[in-house]
């Protein structure tokens, strides 16, 4: 931290721009190694050589032509001369936004690669950068990963500021907070922390804060990159950090007292503290009606079970505890063993790594040979295993409810820690029966509870248990039950509805 | 460093605990067991148990293709133990005698009469077993025919008679299924002594054994179940009629729904109890205990042909008391059988006394069933007709 610092002080001293034009460009040359999309335009204005520097297809080519290159070189000439040609440039030339004077190299070459234009001027050892950016992105579009029925379908995107309009679109407050940082030596990402000044909590922001400027790293291509280096148990299968790509589930957590860390070039953004429960919970959540809302936030936490024990419990019973089954379900079990020639165990692991399998294969293949392969999977995963007697048809469909309770999430991260907690619980389940996958559920609460999420209990809150809290985890209350904001994210601003608003 | 160690420590901890309190150790796919439904016990010549269990076969039982193999087979050996009989049964059985879901226990008449504690011993002990399958006595039939006759309907012999003892328990109340642990409680208790249900082979038994059996519409050969066998302590007794066992099973209030059949002056009638109270108290006089039973009932007319109005209030309580006059005859009968003839009191008068007045029971504790004989018992029963059905009059009567 201190020697990077010290760093780029030298450099400063060192990279001064100089009052040679013709200098200063063959620097720029030859640091960029003459690159291609190097855009160098050499004018005159009131016979003093100038030069526009810009990066081609980071700058917007419009403003470049229209508020730059139209205002110095017809605009201008028509004007009287001014004795400072700089400083009237500077100040009354350039319509555009946002102008700088800047002086050295390494912000010029800084700010030209993030796709700002740069006046360089003859006898100047200063130069002008005038924000032009703008590029082709995808703009925004409908959420593929976090589909919903009720609510705003848009996503964020890979552009930085279309990702914090997005959320400024939704508070319009101006506490609204959003902190610039530069993260990656080489990539220099810009990363955006955005909070409710006066909601989040000041320690919170602070962590944040310190543990993103603590990372260095050469490259930051996506908030995972970021998510690896803030998160409080790094061996954890638990995620301890939250992302969604859908706007309002992101200004929901901004104004529940939480932290957002938005990544350039991502349209995933991240959002801390991260608790159990909010990876149980969908922005749908909230817009539903508060019963269903609740029935599904209590069918989410069943299949949470489901998904994580169903396979265990299946070969405890089967292989260790017959006794505890119902005689006509055990009968037709044995009927479908027989002639199966794995242990339960082999043929569990079997077919839930076939389905991984399956599953991994989905997410990677091109579109049009997907329908090939779900299809040979349904046949291979359903009938034929069955037919050719490797697995029995039980097997099959606990291995089915399984995967699909696992979908259920509406985070993806969860899931993917319950997919693999899954195989631990089926090997206690093979050696120890009931007992060891009650052993692997008390190791597991143990975990669950020790864990913190930017010094925020995980399970909290549950445990340590906070009533007033209990409003918004496993029920909804109504919007206008929902009075205070939840304790376990933040103190402060804790008021969120006036209790007359109800009718009635 | 001193993390790592605590660390170690506590995985091997954890790993002691996984080594050394696992209960039950034994892990065995389901294809590997025999799954024992029902076991029968008897004496032989020799003095040695004879040991019959019958397995199912679940793939002939959840089949959608069924062959001509039997959803159940039996297998017989002896031993001077039963512990003996049921491991020197896998020099005759593929697998493994699993006996966790055991529905029934069968005993011969034989060794019924000789005493039955010894025997149930393993059954009762053994960590295998759940404790809610029924004991029963065969009847007539020796243990290992009775349990290899094919039952119609239902593919598993056990579960037939199951469910058989639990359907004529629920709609007549004329059998009561008793399970191991009321049956092993009730002979260690002096105050009250068990009564078993009696299985009754109704046919030959060559065609019965025979898969042939469940071909025909109507089984040639059946097992029914029979009315209650009386124990003596741990010895079997005698038997009651149907009219006794019902009377045992109105006393015990164990009588969810029965029939009165009662003939009214030119006809008969069919009374449905629908539900009721018992209730048991004792008396001293004179240090002298006498017994009351009280029964509160509650019924239907199912059917009806007395040429009888029905619309009157006096006819329904006409019909009420002799309802009442039927059940107390049933009671009486039964306490009589069992207080002149097998001398045992299986109603539970003793522990009533027990619990009433201790002081006295010392005293008689050890001669109850000679002062069971003399004692005196007052049947109060109380019936209500609530509702005649959708007809409002005998089917015959002329309006």
């Amino acid at each position: 931290m201190k020697r990077k610092s010290k760093n780029r002080k030298s450099q400063t001293a060192s990279n001064a721009l100089t009052p040679n034009l013709e200098d200063n460009l063959e620097v720029i040359k030859t640091s960029m190694g003459n690159s291609s999309d190097l855009v160098i335009r050499r004018v005159m204005i009131h016979q003093t050589p100038a030069a526009i520097i810009y990066m081609d297809g980071l700058v917007d080519n419009n403003s470049v032509q229209n508020f730059i290159l139209e205002a110095l070189m017809l605009e201008m000439p028509t004007e009287k001369p001014n004795h400072n040609l700089f400083e009237s440039i500077k100040e009354s030339a350039l319509p555009i936004g946002e102008a700088e004077e800047i002086d050295c190299y390494n912000e010029l070459f800084e700010r030209l690669i993030s796709g700002e234009t740069i006046l360089l001027l003859e006898q100047q050892s200063k130069a002008i950068a005038a924000s032009t950016k703008g590029w082709r992105d995808r703009g925004v579009q409908e959420t593929t990963s976090e589909s919903v029925i009720r609510g705003p379908k848009e996503s964020f995107t890979e552009t930085m500021r279309t990702n914090t309009a997005l959320i400024r679109r939704k508070i319009k407050d101006s506490n609204l907070r959003m902190e610039p940082k530069k993260i990656g030596t080489k990539t220099k990402t810009d990363v955006t922390v955005v909070y409710l000044e006066g909601t989040a909590e000041s320690e919170v922001i602070d962590e944040v804060n310190r543990r993103l400027d603590q990372i260095d790293i050469d490259g930051i291509l996506e908030s995972g990159y970021l998510e690896e280096f803030i998160q409080d148990a790094q061996y954890s299968p638990f995620p301890t950090v939250y992302n969604s790509e859908k706007p309002d589930a992101i200004a929901g957590g901004i104004l529940e007292g939480r932290v957002a860390i938005i990544t350039d070039g991502t349209p995933n953004v991240l959002l801390v503290p991260a608790l159990f429960v909010n990876f149980m919970q969908s922005s749908e959540d909230y817009y539903q009606r508060a019963d269903i809302g609740t029935f599904v936030r209590i069918l989410r936490l069943f299949c949470f079970f489901v998904a994580l024990f169903m396979p265990s419990i299946y070969i405890a019973f089967t292989t260790f505890h017959q006794e505890m089954i119902p005689p006509p379900l055990l009968i037709s079990l044995a009927a479908q063993r027989e002639g199966v020639p794995f242990p339960a165990l082999a043929e569990a692991l079997m077919m839930e790594l076939t389905f991984e399998v399956l599953r991994e294969a989905g997410v990677r293949l091109p579109k049009p040979v997907g329908s090939a392969v779900s299809i040979v999977g349904a046949l291979v995963l359903g009938q034929a295993a069955v037919q050719a007697g490797l697995v029995s048809p039980a097997m099959v469909i606990v291995v089915s409810i399984t995967a699909i309770c696992s979908f259920v999430f509406p985070a993806y991260n969860l899931a993917i820690s319950v997919r693999i907690l899954r195989f631990p619980l089926m090997l206690l389940a093979a050696t120890f029966g009931l007992y060891g996958i009650i052993l692997g559920m008390i190791a597991m609460v143990l975990h669950l509870c020790s864990l913190k999420s930017f010094g925020k209990s995980y399970m909290a809150p549950f445990a340590p248990f906070m009533p007033k809290d209990q409003k918004d985890v496993l029920v909804r209350f109504p919007h206008w039950g929902l009075l205070s904001r939840p304790s376990s994210m933040t103190k402060k601003d804790q008021q969120r509805v006036d209790s007359t608003s109800k009718e009635n | 460093m001193n993390v790592v160690i605590k660390r170690g420590y506590f995985l091997i901890t954890v790993l002691l605990c996984g080594a050394l309190l696992s209960g039950c150790w034994d892990s065995d796919e389901l294809d590997e067991l025999g799954i024992v439904v029902a076991a029968g016990i008897d004496k032989t010549e020799d003095d040695e148990y004879l040991l019959v269990t019958q397995v199912i076969n679940p793939s002939e039982i959840a089949t959608e293709a069924p062959t001509t193999r039997p959803p159940a087979s039996t297998y017989s050996t002896t031993g001077k133990t039963l512990l003996e009989a049921f491991r020197k049964m896998t020099h005759k059985s593929p697998r493994k005698m699993y006996l966790s879901q055991l529905r029934l226990v069968v005993i011969g008449k034989d060794l019924a009469e000789e005493g039955i504690m010894q025997p149930l011993d393993l059954f009762y002990r053994d960590h295998e077993f759940r404790t809610g399958f029924y004991v029963t006595i065969s009847k007539e039939t020796d243990v290992e025919t009775l349990l290899s006759i094919l039952t119609p309907y239902e593919k598993i012999p056990a579960n037939k008679l199951m469910h058989s003892i639990e359907a004529v328990e629920e709609n007549h109340g004329s059998s009561h299924g008793i399970t191991i642990d009321e049956l092993i409680t009730q002979i260690r208790n002096k105050g009250q002594n068990p009564v078993i249900t009696g299985l009754l082979m109704e046919g030959p038994a060559e065609s019965g054994t025979n898969i042939s059996n469940v071909e025909n519409i109507d089984a040639p050969t059946k097992i029914t179940i029979d009315h209650l066998g009386v124990l003596k302590g741990d010895q079997l007794v005698g038997w009651m009629n149907e009219d006794e066992s019902l009377g045992y099973n109105y006393t015990q209030g164990d009588i969810n729904s029965s029939v009165v059949t009662h003939p009214c002056s030119e006809g008969t009638a069919g009374i449905e109890i629908l539900r009721g109270d018992n209730n048991m108290g004792v008396t001293f006089e004179n240090d002298e205990p006498s017994i009351s039973i009280e029964l509160n009932l509650e019924g239907n007319i199912a059917e009806i042909d007395c040429p009888v109005d029905l619309s009157q209030a006096d006819v329904i309580q006409q019909l009420n008391q002799q309802t009442e006059e039927e059940i107390t005859r049933l009671i009486e009968e039964s306490i009589a059988i069992n207080q002149n003839e097998f001398e045992t009191d299986i109603f539970g008068f003793g522990d009533l006394i027990h619990r009433k007045n201790p002081k006295y029971w010392k005293t008689v504790e050890n001669n109850w069933d000679e002062q069971f004989k003399e004692l005196v018992v007052e049947i109060q029963v109380k019936v209500e007709l609530r509702r005649k059905g959708s007809a409002t009059q005998p089917i015959t009567k002329e309006s």
